[in-house]
């Protein structure tokens, strides 16, 4: 998958499952704050990302994902 | 409210419960909506009970922290036998998502989806 295709469908799916404009989503935005994601939301988002990519976001690179673009990146290496 | 665990895994599990007449969720003969969900609720503490045990550490405090999709489409009478399916989706930190599917005979009594906190020691 190219990588603008990537993010693109990136946008779209959590968009729509958190119910937020897509202009918001900007690659140095925060993603929780963004997304206004909880401790328990961010679960759906972890499992939705696995579904959609069939990428696992490790608990411990959990952290390192801060932002969208970091978010790209992470699913670029791996998908 | 779980009388058997017929199954464990590390992703899923399978566990019974025969509704007994005197079950307190029990009203008019019919066990009701709040009881399927404990039911579904205390067949996770089992599952995660399960996983904790088969480590060799001890059981951890668990709390509901969300559910979802709950859907409920019959109740099932006094004297049935349940049979429900956990599944884990995901596990993020001490978050379990788990789905639940409840069956009486081959009729899916209920389903959702349910978020346990796990409590560190």
């Amino acid at each position: 998958m190219e990588k603008q295709e990537l993010i693109e469908k990136v946008n779209s799916v959590l968009a729509e499952e958190f119910e937020v404009e897509e202009s918001i989503i900007t690659p140095e935005a925060n993603i929780k704050t963004t997304l206004q994601l909880d401790s328990l939301s961010l679960v759906d988002m972890v499992a939705l990302i696995e579904s959609e990519f069939g990428v696992k976001i490790l608990p411990a690179d959990l952290a390192k994902v801060q932002t969208f673009e970091a978010l790209y990146d992470y699913l670029a290496e791996r998908v | 409210m779980v009388d058997v665990v017929w199954s464990a895994t590390e992703t899923e599990a399978e566990t019974g419960l025969t509704i007994a007449s005197d079950n307190i969720f029990v009203k008019d003969s019919l066990f009701s909506e709040p009881g399927l969900i404990e039911h579904i609720a205390q067949s996770a503490a089992a599952f995660a009970g399960y996983g904790t045990f088969a480590r060799g550490e001890s059981p951890k405090l668990g709390y509901i922290g969300e559910i979802k999709d709950c859907i409920i489409n019959c109740l099932p009478e006094v004297g049935s036998e349940l049979r429900t399916h956990i599944q884990l989706v995901i596990e993020v930190g001490s978050i379990r998502l788990i789905k639940a599917e409840v069956r009486v005979g081959e009729k899916i009594a209920a389903t959702c989806q349910m978020k346990i906190f796990l409590k560190d020691d």
